[in-house]
């Protein structure tokens, strides 16, 4: 167990690391994500927290999926307006597409940035899906105001 | 630790580490596998919700989930980095399909606004 106070940084051991958490024994392997003479990989509980970061967006993904289908499919045609569960519906579907391979490339950026004991780069994620159901929200009330007014 | 609250000087507090992971380091791989496990449920609940309305695309989701379970328990935290580079890779390609099956089932299955004919 490091010591209260010890260094808190994520990085590749010998460099900047948790100062005696578990060691990885990865150090001998060689993986995907690109890597550079001098890269080491980082403590191995910053690897699992990383992967169960992808894993955790890969479930909203597949959230976003179910939401979409269920729209379509389960909820009834708006009044006048035969487009309207499609048009909701076939976004978040798509969106959930984006955030699976979205996570699989942060998950590489950030394995990548823990690696070389770089800072771990901004995640575009809560961006794209801010941006997206605030898109799909407002289309929400557009399709039930013009069923409303039909 | 809020303003204004003294200092909790006991030993007990002391013994705390800054990080709740550190109590337990082993159970990050513990966490990890339920992560997994979480994910596999996910598809199956997919499956589930497709089979209603879209039989073949529900089945074969509902196909995929075993794999990810078996993922899940072959998943461990001495894996070597390429393998789990490719388990996730894997998961990856298996969410964008169900996401392409679930958008074709949504635009030309029942009640949809595309018909082929």
């Amino acid at each position: 167990m490091p010591p209260r106070g010890a260094d808190v940084t994520i990085g590749a051991p010998g460099k900047r690391r948790r100062g005696g958490g578990a060691t990885s024994s990865h150090d001998e392997h060689r993986e995907s994500p690109p890597r550079e003479p001098g890269d080491k990989e980082p403590d191995v509980r910053f690897t699992l927290a990383n992967e169960r970061t992808f894993l955790a967006w890969n479930r909203t993904a597949l959230a976003l999926v179910v939401a979409g289908l269920g729209i379509v499919q389960l909820l009834p045609p708006f009044p006048g307006v035969p487009w309207g569960r499609h048009a909701l519906g076939v976004p978040l579907i798509v969106l959930g597409a984006v955030v699976s391979v979205t996570a699989y490339l942060e998950w590489r950026t950030t394995q990548r940035a823990m690696r070389r004991s770089e800072p771990i780069p901004q995640s575009l994620l809560p961006r794209i899906l801010v941006a997206t159901i605030t898109g799909v929200a407002a289309l929400s009330a557009v399709v039930l105001l013009v069923s409303a007014v039909r | 630790m809020p303003p204004g609250q003294p200092e909790d000087r006991s030993p007990d507090a002391a013994a705390l580490p800054d990080d709740p992971e550190d109590l337990s380091p082993g159970t990050a791989a513990e966490r990890t596998r339920l992560a997994w496990e979480r994910t596999a449920i996910t598809f199956g609940v997919v499956g589930l919700a497709m089979l209603r309305d879209e039989p073949v695309a529900g089945l074969i989701v509902l196909g995929v989930t075993p794999l990810i379970w078996a993922l899940a328990r072959y998943v461990s935290a001495t894996a070597p980095p390429e393998t789990r580079a490719r388990r996730l890779l894997l998961v990856t390609v298996a969410v964008t399909g169900v996401a392409v099956v679930a958008a074709v089932a949504a635009l030309l299955g029942h009640g949809a606004p595309i018909r082929l004919r």
